[in-house]
């Protein structure tokens, strides 16, 4: 079995470690409740201990990401449970969960920035970066398991000396480009934002006599200056990022479902896999965003940019997408009776099979819990929030588990063998990616304003003429 | 003889340089720039922009990628290294179609902030601007007019008196080097 013991520990460490920055940064850090100063963190010398503690406990995520890597590189994916007709595992259940959350956080992003909404002041730009670090952990597995990643270049279309180009009717070739442009236009989305708010930071510190801050504030402004101008291009390019970011996030995850669609799998070998990866993902992207919000507003004060207004209006989008994701679960069953035999007994035994309580688990929390949400008194309250995001976002993981290994239950050919349960050594590189990504945020936070400054500044302006 | 950059006044609020703006282009200035904390579209029209050229820019990028993400897949497959796979079609467009969408969408994506950049001559490690005194605050809270000093009628005393007309908070002269010329607004 998957160890359901490590699986309930694992989430259990995940509530209380947040559960535990909230409190701690509501001692430990020195802001007030001036937004001025709240987004000016990075400026500070001292930043509380609730964020020394975060980074540490993050780090030594990074080092057993580092330590599973090596060993992976040195033995090879022998240390894995995959082994024939499970040929994928963890590798692609954690890609495939990590990209969803980076795909609904963009998606958060891109819709506010289209809208000019006014909740975007706030949470957009910690949207983007918690994309950002979630398509960098995504990115990892699809190259560590290759086998050879070394060898990953194998797959760009270069003139090499022995005169092969890729096989472009192959997937790989799409998993290739879905990847790099994913992690291009996500960077590009979160940076363009950012450049206005460097140059403000440049300036801060250079009034506050950190000279060398100022310099590197002001290389990565690229000498901004604020021309009004140049204000009028930004924000043609920044909405037109956004805009691409949403046929983006859509195929690049339709990308990787029509790879499993084009499988002869039975179970996989579905035209609707691609809408339901798309579309179960976004509650635990979404999830991870409230659990976002709710630790910002408790730890940097930010009550006042990020309001209950604000608040309720990603509760309710998490509970949206839940109700989406809980349509799409009864499509599954009622596809499932519809299809040919071969379907319908390979999803019933990823329905009903040994993998049965992750899939019904997957609905649970993906598709079920979210819907507290809606309720007024659940959204005000900060650990039903973060238990509810974690809560969609670990259902989601459950759902690509059974997605993954159960959809290999009932294949064409008897199975002999052990059914798929992951390995240690797989289990550390779970752990690693979430290091990577939290160590990702922290420093993120403590280096760069978490929310748009200049959006603020022009929020604040208009609500004094009105 | 010291070359002068312009000279640049400081107003409060984003209704007064809008103001100042349109007092200039009636009295017939031609070259100015204004500098503001956060987007002021009706500045930016005044000063004949809107931004539309970076649409135009990522648009042509996104089909270009998009042309050469397909050529390269056909090319490839069916005139330089075509391999028989039990018979299938060679251009086989259906599985050419995800890489060259997602391929337009990189290129579309890069050509906005690229473009973004060109057109705005960034990125530069210094300006002018930067040496005028109290412009930090271009980044916070205040708006900044400046007069060119490659305006036909400029001269530093005669821009300091119109912009002192306007009402400014303050009104510095910009030295440094004139602005390279560009196409008048």
């Amino acid at each position: 079995m998957i160890g359901p013991l490590r699986l309930v520990v694992g989430a259990a460490g995940g509530v209380a470690a947040a559960l535990l920055a909230l409190r701690l940064g509501r001692r430990g850090t020195p802001t007030g409740t001036d937004p001025a100063q709240a987004v000016l963190v990075p400026l500070q010398r001292r930043y509380g201990r609730g964020f020394t503690f975060g980074l540490l406990g993050a780090s030594l995520g990074v080092l057993l990401l580092a330590y599973a890597v090596v060993a992976l590189l040195l033995v090879g994916t022998g240390l894995w449970g995959t082994n024939i007709p499970f040929v994928w595992g963890f590798d692609l259940i954690n890609y495939v969960w990590w990209i969803g959350i980076a795909n609904a956080a963009s998606l958060f992003a891109a819709i506010l920035v289209l809208r000019r909404h006014g909740l975007r002041t706030a949470v957009n730009r910690f949207a983007e970066a918690a994309a950002l670090a979630a398509v960098a952990a995504a990115a990892l597995y699809p190259i560590l398991h290759l086998g050879r990643p070394w060898l990953f270049h194998w797959v760009l279309p270069y003139p090499a000396t022995f005169q092969v180009w890729p096989q472009f009717r192959s997937t790989l070739v799409w998993d290739l480009w879905g990847i790099l442009s994913h992690v291009v236009v996500t960077s590009l989305f979160w940076y363009t934002g950012l450049i206005p708010d460097l140059a403000t930071m440049r300036d801060r510190a250079a009034l506050r006599g950190r000279m060398l801050a100022a310099r590197l504030y002001g290389l990565a402004a690229l000498g901004w200056r604020g021309s009004v101008v140049h204000w009028a291009r930004h924000q043609a390019a920044y909405r037109l990022v956004a805009a691409l970011v949403l046929p983006m996030l859509v195929s690049a995850q339709t990308i990787v479902a029509l790879e499993f669609a084009s499988t002869l799998v039975p179970d996989w070998h579905q035209g609707r896999v691609p809408l339901h990866v798309v579309v179960t993902g976004l509650p635990a992207g979404l999830g991870v965003v409230l659990v976002l919000a709710i630790l910002l507003r408790g730890t940097l004060g930010l009550q006042h940019l990020i309001d209950d207004a604000d608040m309720r209006l990603l509760g309710q989008l998490t509970a949206a997408a839940a109700l989406a994701s809980l349509w799409l679960y009864g499509d599954e069953l009622l596809a499932a009776w519809l299809e040919e035999d071969a379907t319908r007994q390979a999803s019933a035994a990823r329905i009903l099979g040994p993998y049965a309580p992750l899939w019904w688990g997957g609905v649970a929390l993906t598709a079920v819990l979210p819907q507290l949400l809606w309720s007024a008194r659940v959204r005000r309250s900060a650990a039903a929030g973060i238990l509810i995001g974690l809560g969609a976002a670990a259902g989601v993981w459950l759902d690509r588990f059974a997605l993954v290994a159960g959809g290999l239950l009932h294949d064409h050919l008897p199975r002999i063998g052990p059914a798929y349960a992951p390995s240690g050594p797989e289990w550390t590189l779970l752990l690693g990616t979430v290091g990577l990504f939290a160590t990702a945020l922290l420093l993120f936070a403590r280096t760069l304003p978490v929310v748009s400054m200049f959006e603020t500044r022009h929020e604040e302006d208009r609500s004094e003429g009105a | 003889m010291t070359t002068i950059h312009g000279v640049m006044a400081e107003f409060g609020s984003d209704e007064r340089l809008v103001a100042a703006l349109k007092a200039a282009r009636a009295a017939g200035w031609r070259r100015m720039d204004a500098f503001a904390p956060f987007p002021v579209a009706e500045a930016a029209e005044l000063l004949g922009s809107r931004g539309n050229r970076v649409a135009w820019i990522a648009i042509t990028a996104g089909l270009l990628g998009a042309g050469i993400a397909y050529g390269t897949q056909w090319w490839l497959s069916v005139h330089d290294y075509p391999i028989n796979v039990g018979g299938r079609p060679l251009h086989a467009w259906p599985a050419f179609l995800p890489a060259t969408t997602i391929v337009a969408i990189l290129w579309a994506a890069a050509a906005s902030l690229i473009g973004m950049l060109v057109l705005n001559r960034l990125p530069r490690l210094s300006h002018p601007v930067f040496a005028a005194p109290g412009f930090a605050r271009a980044s916070e809270d205040r708006f900044f007019l400046l007069m060119q000093s490659d305006d036909p009628r400029f001269g530093a005393a005669a821009a300091t008196r119109f912009l002192e007309s306007l009402q400014p908070l303050r009104v510095v002269e910009v030295p440094g080097q004139v602005p390279t010329p560009g196409p008048p607004t």
